[in-house]
């Protein structure tokens, strides 16, 4: 039996290294970028080529296809229907790039045991506000005030570093609210060798019902109903630490009443616009076509949304296999789920933190 | 007990691994066109370096956003040049993406002179010369043109991008972009996320001006 759990153990490892790349913004930059640990590993890769490579090269195309054709659509109005196709696609392709939210978003639904379908409507909520919040930037400072290229660009600036500050604040509040679930998964983890005599299917399924209402319950007389000597003792671990626990249960969050705090997250992501959005804006404005560059905007955004997407479904499936395979294990099981999720609330307060203080400085807008 | 804390190494570096991943990568908004020389003084110092970035046709546009001109769609040197000065000051910030090395050791810049922008056929070029803060005389230059942050794209012109001027007759000039495989390998290993060059991404589309006097 030890040899059985830590085989699914070291699959469960490897189910979350699986999710922990998904929720990094791509894992192939990792590949062909740099080695964080700064061993060279040229030997099997080719450089700057590959996928980054590409990915690359189509961005820069689809850019050029939209400058293209928005000034042919000032005589061809046909243009516009290009305009917003390549739009699409460069929505999609830029995605993979940063600043779109991906590693928040993904993290997030990770932390909160989202529903793959939540992922979704997140990741389009949060797109269509940061193309609105574009169309809104630029409508004002271009098109009712004139203002100049500096002048945009600084509120660019300002608003980025809004943004940051709210995924590191959005990162804190997730971390404070999963830190409880970890510590008393890890307490409760700790006295099991003691109770290894209990019968394994009973033991299993005590031990979840009443994790689950620890973590989020603040009452414990549901588990009196086991009544076996567990309940007992978790329910005293219950005590010590339910001050700590604020978050809602997983079936208030996956429904309407969740929407509040899927807010939050939406905003977080959403209140920074995306540079290339802007910069197509402008230049339409500038040929007198704000409504093509406005459509194009939202387009750019629908295709945003559907990689962004992509990347939580992938990250709640990830996490998904991860609790299938450790759950049925002793208590480390839960305790390694509420591990993924602390440590998943972690990453995006470190995202933030990093962010705000400049140490990612990768995705900082660059004003000429 | 000990099962369990390899695991949590595991997720501890995961975790490392992602943050580097999000730093590593970004990409670009700004597509330049470059042009480099590299003057000599008469007795073969080398006093500094004059760029002429020309930005597309989208950024060139965003960049002229609120400026006016006499004639619409001809913007004069003197129309421009409240903008060019935005721009050499802005490019302060980012050490003018130009880095150079003499035999291996840095070499530092001074604030731009002689800039200005030129606007043509939709797009606008920067014109400026980085003085060397103590000019120097170097047996190997090596210049190189990128933005760490890749926000900016450098792509040298396919015709002249580089070029010596009053060099000694005997310099050699060596142009490598950034696809020819030679600059980024380099790159690559010289690159260390924990050292905290965490935005170094953009070293991997470094152009590589190397001059060599014997």
């Amino acid at each position: 039996m030890k040899q059985g759990s830590s085989v699914a153990r070291s699959l469960a490892i490897a189910a979350v290294a699986l999710a922990v790349f998904a929720l990094a913004d791509a894992a192939m930059h990792a590949l062909s970028a740099q080695n964080p640990f700064g061993a060279p590993r040229r030997a099997a890769e080719p450089q700057v080529g590959g996928i980054i490579g590409w990915l690359l090269a189509k961005q820069g195309e689809f850019y050029r296809e939209i400058s293209a054709s928005i000034r042919v659509a000032k005589t061809d109005g046909y243009a516009v229907w290009t305009l917003l196709g390549v739009s699409f696609a460069y929505g999609i392709f830029h995605a993979a790039g940063p600043g779109h939210g991906k590693a928040v978003i993904s993290s997030y639904l990770v932390a909160n045991r989202e529903t793959a379908r939540r992922g979704i409507a997140l990741s389009f909520a949060s797109a269509l506000m940061q193309s609105l919040v574009a169309v809104v930037i630029v409508g004002i400072f271009a098109w009712l005030l004139n203002a100049t290229a500096k002048t945009m660009c600084g509120a660019e600036r300002v608003i980025e570093i809004v943004s940051y500050a709210l995924i590191a604040a959005f990162g804190a509040r997730l971390v404070w609210s999963k830190g409880g679930g970890f510590f008393r998964a890890l307490q409760t983890h700790v006295p099991e060798p003691a109770i290894a005599g209990v019968p394994l299917r009973r033991h299993d399924h005590g031990h979840h019902h009443r994790d689950h209402h620890h973590d989020h319950g603040h009452d414990h007389h549901h588990d009196q109903g086991h009544g076996h000597q567990h309940g007992h003792a978790h329910a005293h671990v219950h005590d010590e630490h339910c001050g700590h626990s604020h978050g809602p249960k997983p079936s208030e969050l996956a429904g309407p009443g969740g929407w509040r705090r899927g807010l939050s997250a939406i905003v977080t992501v959403g209140i920074r616009p995306c540079s290339g959005a802007i910069l197509v804006l402008v230049f339409a404005l500038a040929q007198g076509l704000f409504w093509a560059g406005i459509a194009a905007t939202f387009v750019m955004g629908l295709g945003t949304a559907i990689t962004v997407a992509t990347i939580a479904i992938l990250a709640v499936s990830a996490r998904g296999v991860a609790q299938r395979l450790s759950a049925g294990r002793d208590g480390g099981g839960t305790l390694f789920m509420r591990g993924i999720e602390f440590a998943a609330a972690g990453l995006v307060l470190l995202f933030g933190l990093g962010l705000l203080f400049g140490y990612l400085a990768a995705e900082r807008v660059t004003c000429l | 007990m000990r099962r369990m804390s390899r695991n949590w190494l595991g997720l501890l570096a995961a975790g490392a691994v992602m943050l580097g991943t999000a730093a590593a990568q970004a990409h670009p908004h700004v597509w330049i066109t470059a042009r480099s020389e590299v003057i000599y003084a008469p007795d073969g110092t080398i006093t500094g370096v004059r760029h002429a970035w020309t930005f597309d046709d989208m950024f060139s546009t965003y960049a002229l956003q609120g400026i006016e001109a006499k004639t619409k769609g001809a913007y004069t040197r003197e129309e421009l040049a409240p903008l060019a000065q935005t721009n050499v000051e802005s490019l302060k910030e980012y050490a003018y993406f130009t880095f150079a090395k003499a035999d291996g050791k840095k070499q530092k810049f001074t604030e731009p002179v002689d800039y200005f922008l030129e606007y043509n056929n939709t797009e606008l070029t920067l014109h400026f010369t980085l003085p060397a803060k103590t000019p120097f005389k170097t047996r190997q230059l090596s210049l190189e043109v990128f933005d760490p942050a890749f926000f900016i794209d450098f792509k040298y012109a396919d015709k002249d991008p580089a070029k010596l001027v009053g060099a000694p007759a005997d310099c050699k000039l060596q142009f490598q972009r950034p696809n020819d495989g030679t600059a980024s390998a380099q790159q690559l290993g010289e690159q260390n996320f924990l050292s905290g060059e965490s935005s170094n991404f953009g070293a991997m589309f470094a152009n590589k001006i190397v001059v060599e006097c014997p």
